[in-house]
């Protein structure tokens, strides 16, 4: 079987581990869940961090961009300050609304914390550090995102109120617009490699900066920039917030959460931000590619470039009304992602490319 | 589409609401997403202002009046003392009509920085809020400075102000005005051609001239449908006509424009702030007002040119040193009258931003 | 159209229906008599030479004998003022409503039925506005108004 981890600096400890857990005699099937479990929980762990990491940094950049310092007094700079909500938010009381539907209410945002951390199966921080390179790479990562559709569907619905339902029916109507330009500009980049494996698309733009597929004219920045406006869309940020607008429906589909379940929405929109970036990565600008440093280093400052650039986006921009939202994504991005995805497919049929 | 059974529901906008300016009830009557039908309940501010009046001292009036618009506390206490002079006919000295006009204009600077970033914060674009208020903050610095409070300022008093501005203030405020005239270039390159910025306001909330001046709306919102209407110009008071500005006009009558004619205001402002500080004379500033003060028996209607339209004060005396019968009048009570009327038929989303543009503030409203 | 010139063409236009009160040298203020309410504004707001087309202020008014409306217009075309006022009498007062000349006395009207009392016929909207819905202890305007000692609180 192909080494889940292969070369990079943190496989000797998981080689020796795996070594050992060889060595007990379990069989063959026992050993790959096994396997699979521990790096799932590593995986799991390294999220959790992330998520406290943007929660801190959003908090941070929002502050610069507003001559402020955000949060400063919880340790230096204010780095534990999101530790401290979480304590804070652990100790809320759990509103139980009265309504009907208990199960979906409370299942909601189990789903969406749920469907939000399925997709890091496959993506690769590293040269070899990916948990299972699956041959359906992207496809699996579009398809597990279309999940939170579901969750916020029922956090709408569960919560027996008015303005969350219309919030939860407005974002699933967003969420479902956007996905087509979003597939659609991914598949032009996978009609480009040819396979939907994340590590070929990696591989496939290793060696110079211009091998990267933001730099293939004409579709790549093309791609890029319609990957970006709907990843935005997807991950429900300003300029397309509307499900959250504080301003209008006072927090949409989730105003009747209180305590941890809020907590889950709030980290999973965060681990969706990181998602669509680390994709934007994967897909446009190179992956774990990179001079001199540890490919790992790389994969890290490339999504924190992305995550900032849509950072930047929340925090000067308004917001569209939710039928312009929707205007733009029918009538605008998705004829041009689709004529892209041609152009895509056509040059390289024709081979015009280096 | 025959046999569709559609409903429409009603839906409570506020009071407590992050959009409506202060605590203000909408009930809206909705078909799906478009407006309906826009019914204001209001009072939650109701502080009897008017009642209150009636049992204290001219003098003691002046703070109250302040809390009538707090925003522009510097205009409530302006057309107060304008009646109450003109009642008396005391004639206010010279330097006192400077500082007024130099402290009205500042005020104007920065209540319409407040709408800035008031409107912009509404609309989702959450940076410009904090852009404003620090401009705002070098002003509130100014006013500090002078009378010692921040908001509320009870500085106009009748027959002039209370206090001599410090030496500082004059190459201050020049120096504010200055760095207020550079940041309005960053504020109108950051929302003016934003296509986001255009595509929500542009076109939403048309208020035809003939419906505004009907339903009684004045200042910026009634200049952006056109009509060149400013108290300091038709109908002056105080020294407005020594100062030469020019009064913002602009044609379209939407939320866009309502926007920018407050941006033109405050560039007006600006230069009148200028021509006020060149021109400061010396001499007293208050004029010689009994402690016992009793204007003769009469009836009065002082207005002024705020930020939000017109606001007036009717003070009915009878001869004692308390006033029989104040009654205020805002220009946001009009401005939230007409808002039933162009609010309908659009999104929820477009009545926040008309709501935003027309500039309501509730004090103005409650009293 | 100065004050002095405005005075002489209300004097020749409205003679009867307008009488000057004697305000000494404050602002000229008008009486009009409760039935004449309703044609006097109209013609205030189409007569050529005036078109006090934009509505400033109504403030009702405790004299103790008598309620009074006091009336502020302007007219945003050629720049002019005028104060008018009717004289009610306290028990009964009813006034017409001028919310079809200016639309915007519309809330005003309103306001004075609730702190007065005042009477308004053809409102259609005489709604508790400022006061909380169920307020039921009288008119505060009023000058025999007796602040109770508590208030008793709307109900949720």
């Amino acid at each position: 079987m192909s080494w889940p981890l292969a070369i990079g600096e943190l496989h000797g400890i998981f080689r020796l581990l795996y070594g050992l857990l060889k060595d007990t005699g379990l069989p063959q099937p026992w050993l790959d869940t096994v396997t699979y479990i521990v790096l799932s929980v590593v995986v799991f762990g390294l999220l959790s961090v992330i998520a406290l990491f943007l929660v801190w940094w959003e908090r941070k950049i929002a502050g610069h961009i507003q001559q402020r310092f955000g949060p400063m007094r919880n340790g230096w700079h204010g780095w534990y300050q999101t530790i401290m909500d979480g304590l804070k938010l652990l100790q809320k009381e759990d509103v139980i609304i009265s309504t009907r539907d208990k199960v979906v209410f409370f299942w909601a945002p189990v789903m969406c914390f749920v469907a939000a951390f399925l997709a890091y199966v496959v993506i690769p921080f590293g040269d070899g550090l990916i948990v299972a390179d699956l041959n359906i790479g992207i496809l699996y990562i579009m398809a597990v995102t279309t999940f939170t559709v579901i969750s916020l569907l029922m956090a709408g619905w569960g919560s027996n109120n008015k303005y969350a339902l219309l919030g939860g029916m407005r974002s699933a109507a967003q969420v479902v617009s956007y996905e087509v330009p979003m597939v659609a500009s991914v598949l032009a980049i996978v009609v480009f490699v040819g396979s939907l494996s994340m590590v070929d698309i990696v591989k496939s733009q290793s060696g110079l900066v211009f091998n990267w597929f933001i730099f293939r004219f004409p579709f790549g920045p093309i791609a890029f920039i319609t990957y970006i406006i709907a990843g935005t869309a997807e991950a429900n940020r300003t300029p397309f917030d509307i499900p959250e607008a504080e301003q209008e429906l006072v927090a949409g589909y989730n105003v009747e959460y209180s305590g941890m379940k809020f907590a889950m929405f709030f980290l999973a929109e965060f681990i969706n931000m990181f998602t669509i970036s680390a994709v934007a990565v994967t897909l446009f600008l190179g992956g774990w590619n990179g001079p001199f440093l540890p490919s790992w280093i790389w994969f890290v400052i490339k999504v924190l470039a992305i995550v900032l650039l849509l950072m930047l986006f929340r925090w000067t921009y308004p917001r569209l009304r939710v039928d312009q939202l929707m205007e733009f994504a029918w009538k605008f991005l998705v004829p041009v992602t689709f004529a892209n995805l041609i152009l895509a497919a056509w040059m390289k049929y024709a081979g015009w490319y280096w | 589409m025959g046999g569709l059974r559609t409903e429409e529901f009603i839906v409570n906008m506020g009071p407590q609401h992050p959009s409506t300016h202060g605590v203000c009830r909408l009930m809206l009557t909705m078909d799906g997403e478009k407006v309906v039908k826009i019914e204001p309940f209001i009072g939650y501010l109701h502080r009897a202002i008017e009642k209150i009046c009636e049992n204290r001292t001219y003098a003691q009036c002046v703070p109250i009046i302040d809390r009538f618009e707090y925003v522009t506390s510097m205009s409530c206490n302006q057309v107060f003392s304008l009646a109450a002079e003109k009642l008396a006919g005391i004639e206010v000295p010279e330097r006192a009509e400077y500082l007024r006009v130099i402290m009205l204009e500042l005020n104007r600077i920065a209540s319409h920085l407040i709408f800035y970033g008031v409107t912009a914060m509404d609309l989702g674009a959450l940076t410009p809020f904090l852009y404003g208020l620090r401009e705002r903050e070098m002003i509130i610095d100014l006013f500090e400075m002078t009378c010692g409070q921040r908001l509320t300022y009870n500085y106009i008093r009748i027959g002039g102000v209370s206090r001599d501005i410090p030496k500082e203030f004059v190459p201050q405020c020049r120096k504010a005005i200055e760095t207020i005239r550079d940041k309005l270039n960053d504020y109108e390159g950051l929302l003016n051609e934003n296509p986001i910025w255009l595509v929500r306001n542009k076109g939403v909330g048309y208020l035809a001239p003939d419906v505004a001046i009907a339903y009684g709306v004045s200042g910026p919102s009634l200049r952006a449908s056109g009509v060149k209407y400013d108290l300091r110009r038709d109908d002056p008071y105080s020294i407005y006509d020594r100062f030469d500005f020019d009064v913002a006009v602009r044609y379209n009558g939407d939320c866009y424009d309502r926007y920018l004619v407050r941006l033109d205001e405050i560039k007006q402002s600006i230069r009148i702030v200028d021509q006020a500080l060149d021109g400061l004379p010396e001499g007293p500033i208050r004029a010689k007002v009994s402690p016992n003060f009793k204007p003769p028996a009469g009836e009065v209607y002082s207005r002024i040119e705020n930020s939000r339209g017109e606001m007036g004060a009717y003070i009915l005396s009878d001869g004692s040193k308390k006033p029989f019968r104040v009654k205020l009048r805002g220009g946001s009570y009009n401005q939230l009258e007409v808002v039933p009327v162009i609010g309908v038929g659009g999104l929820i989303a477009d009545l926040v931003a008309i709501f935003a543009s027309l500039d309501v503030i509730m004090p103005e409203v409650d009293r | 159209m100065t004050g002095d010139e405005l005075k002489d063409y209300v004097a020749r236009q409205f003679e009867g229906r307008m009488t000057l009160l004697d305000t000494g040298r404050f602002d000229p203020m008008y009486e009009v008599k409760v039935p004449d309410l309703l044609e006097v504004a109209k013609a205030l707001r189409d007569d050529e030479n005036l078109k006090f087309d934009f509505f400033c202020n109504l403030g009702g008014v405790d004299t103790g004998e008598r309620f009074e409306a006091v009336y502020s217009i302007a007219s945003t075309i050629n720049k002019l003022r005028l104060d008018f006022k009717v004289m009610l009498p306290r028990d009964g007062a009813e006034i017409e409503s001028v919310q079809e000349i200016w639309p915007g006395a519309n809330w005003y009207e309103r306001e004075i039925w609730e702190l007065f009392g005042i009477n308004v016929k053809n409102h259609g909207n005489l709604k508790r506005f400022l006061l909380p819905d169920d307020w039921d202890q009288g008119h505060p305007l009023r000058k025999d108004w007796d602040a109770p000692d508590f208030i008793r609180m709307p109900e949720l």
